[in-house]
């Protein structure tokens, strides 16, 4: 699963986080972050969650969504599981691209319908988890170029919106 | 009193503090819900909730008429302002008398006397209270500020006669700055507290804000609970308090002089409730009445914590002119020190406000902590209340003790999803001068502890919260 962190400068660090390991009550996540190869333990209990780095020193870890806006105090971060909406950073801002592969489960919007920045416009199943693509800019549905139900690859163009301005 | 109808016209952790002393003393409390914020904490803690329709303050907390109507409605019998909104609008009270509704706070007299800075100042320097060279009434105009700059001499403060929380103040120090802040002084006097009206008063440098707690009965019985030290400020409002304040320390004779004083001033006006009578003092350690502030106030848990005297519900009792806790000053004993630093949804560095939706809120504490608070996860800190969102209080054996222990919970508070001035306050507990009790009202501006609040990121640290996340789908 692919994260993504956005800053409120458009800057992206991606975090990948390649596989969950269950070892009874812990779970070891593995990631890798520019090629560099991290584990983090995780485990909950009397209803909070814990984490650790080794296995043996454990702090609370608040209850997070993907989706929120998340701030290290001094910077605001807005954190995307597996996909982004594409187009609010880099790239063409009207253009919606699948960031990895998955499967269209609900168009929300139709051809020539105006959209807010940050609109659902579709959901998107991937890794068994359903994915809100959202508008990068504000504007009017260009094209629609998928259907539901449709499996797709990643990269594939998914709905392009003419930005107002 | 017992069975008596409350309303708290108030929102916010104030709200759940009053509700707290409402239930406490078998009251009923009965909590306010607008419709900028359904989901109002303070509500877990109201035995009765009514809707106060609208979403801005003036529609909603500030609507005399409207609350008026639902305490006739709801059938109560009192109200509690709590801090800000109406808790120094001496209209309302009156017309709550009118209405034969008890207004939780001190009489309308009393109100009038003290709820007016031009008019405090008369009676402050009628009952010999020292007061700070100023106006002795409202100016009217920017031209006669100028005038009486003059002999003032600067810098000068323009300050909202009907302000307060650091709101409607702005220094200056020239005629030009005079000239420039006066009509943006009187337009943010008049949007925060729908008076208009503006003082003009020295602006003592290097000074410290000392103010005293008064608590007082409806049968003329006047007690203080010593003193709070609020100098840690920033545009002009308090994020650190303490009680004792450690620049008085063991002065012991300073600290009773400037106690007495209080209550001397509080007794000329018949004072019968709780209040605060806030002064400025200089570092020759003379000290000038500045306000007094007709309600209970933000920083008052920590005099709760030195004193074990429990503020709000002894101001709901003396309201209701029943006998206080305690019969007589010598019961009230200081023991140990407190430190509430304020939790403001807010950027550490630039101060600003930064209002937001809590993504993940966590706490775990040392012993001795109190954390009087109005949060929860997905709670929306809309930019239309203070970006003040909880007060963590501690209290220890000594000064030391209680900076410890403050310290160490600021490192057990987890507020993920916004912007909030939690690192700046651990910079100003781990600081030298701070950790030795040596600042002035000046401390944030000279020693800039903003500054030495880290921005960079580790990227490491983002793992921990995509677990977090992660945890969450399984």
């Amino acid at each position: 699963m692919r994260y993504y962190f956005l800053d409120q400068d458009r800057n992206e660090q991606i975090v990948d986080m390649d596989r969950m390991v269950e070892d009874g009550v812990t779970r070891q996540f593995h990631f890798k972050i520019e090629g560099k190869k991290h584990v983090f333990h995780a485990r909950k209990l009397a209803g909070k969650l814990f984490g650790s780095w080794e296995g043996k020193k454990w702090f609370k870890l608040p209850m997070l969504s993907p989706g929120e806006t998340l701030v290290s105090h001094a910077t605001t971060l807005k954190v995307y599981r597996g996909f982004k909406p594409s187009g609010l950073f880099n790239g063409n801002a009207g253009a919606l691209i699948t960031q990895m592969p998955g499967k269209i489960v609900k168009l929300m919007v139709n051809v020539g319908d105006k959209v807010q920045q940050g609109q659902t416009v579709l959901i998107l199943e991937a890794m068994k988890m359903e994915n809100e693509i959202k508008a990068g800019v504000a504007g009017t549905v260009k094209s629609i170029n998928v259907q539901v139900g449709q499996a797709l690859e990643s990269g594939v163009l998914l709905i392009e919106i003419d930005d107002e301005a | 009193m017992k069975g008596k109808r409350v309303l708290i016209a108030n929102r916010g952790e104030i709200a759940i503090r009053v509700a707290k002393a409402l239930n406490e003393l078998g009251l009923v409390s009965v909590g306010l819900w607008t419709d900028n914020e359904p989901e109002a904490a303070h509500l877990e803690y109201c035995q009765e909730w009514v809707h106060l329709p609208g979403s801005t303050n003036r529609d909603t907390y500030l609507n005399v008429p409207k609350i008026m109507e639902l305490i006739k409605e709801h059938k109560i019998d009192a109200v509690h302002p709590g801090y800000g909104f109406l808790s120094e609008n001496g209209d309302f009270a009156k017309t709550l008398q009118a209405a034969k509704v008890i207004f939780i706070g001190p009489n309308t007299e009393a109100i009038a006397a003290m709820g007016d800075k031009a008019i405090s100042k008369q009676w402050a320097q009628k009952a010999g209270v020292p007061v700070v060279p100023g106006s002795t009434g409202e100016v009217p105009t920017a031209a006669e500020a100028l005038k009486m700059c003059q002999d003032i001499g600067y810098p000068v403060l323009l300050k909202a006669v009907a302000g307060g929380g650091g709101k409607g103040m702005r220094p200056c120090y020239s005629d030009a700055d005079v000239k420039t802040n006066f009509e943006a002084v009187q337009r943010e006097a008049l949007s925060s507290f729908g008076n208009a009206g503006l003082l003009v008063e020295k602006y003592v440098q290097n000074p410290h804000h000392i103010e005293v707690q008064i608590l007082a009965d409806k049968k003329g019985n006047v007690y203080h609970l010593f003193e709070r030290e609020c100098s840690i400020q920033r545009r002009h409002q308090k994020i650190v308090e303490e009680a004792p304040s450690p620049f008085i320390g063991a002065d012991e004779k300073l600290r009773k002089d400037i106690c007495e004083t209080a209550v001397k001033l509080a007794k000329a006006v018949n004072y019968d409730s709780a209040g605060t009578v806030e002064f400025i003092m200089g570092e020759d350690r003379k000290f000038y009445f500045l306000e007094m502030n007709t309600r209970i106030q933000v920083e008052h848990p920590i005099t709760e914590e030195i004193t074990g005297v429990d503020l709000l519900a002894n101001m709901v009792k003396s309201a209701f002119g029943e006998p206080l806790d305690f019969k007589s000053q010598d019961e009230i004993v200081l023991r140990g020190h407190a430190i509430e630093c304020r939790i403001c949804a807010e950027d550490p560095i630039t101060m600003l406000p930064a209002p937001g939706k809590i993504a993940g809120f966590e706490t775990t504490f040392p012993q001795g902590i109190r954390f009087d608070h109005c949060l929860y996860p997905k709670f929306t800190i809309t930019p239309d209340f203070d970006p003040m969102v909880g007060k963590l209080i501690a209290r220890g054996l000594n000064r030391d003790v209680a900076v410890r222990k403050v310290r160490a919970a600021l490192d057990g508070l987890i507020l993920e999803g916004l912007k909030t001035n939690i690192p700046l306050l651990k910079v100003i507990m781990d600081e030298e001068n701070f950790k030795k009790g040596q600042y002035t009202t000046h401390y944030i501006a000279s020693v800039k502890p903003q500054e030495k609040v880290s921005v960079g990121e580790n990227v490491e640290s983002y793992i921990p919260r995509i677990v977090s996340v992660e945890m969450g789908q399984v």
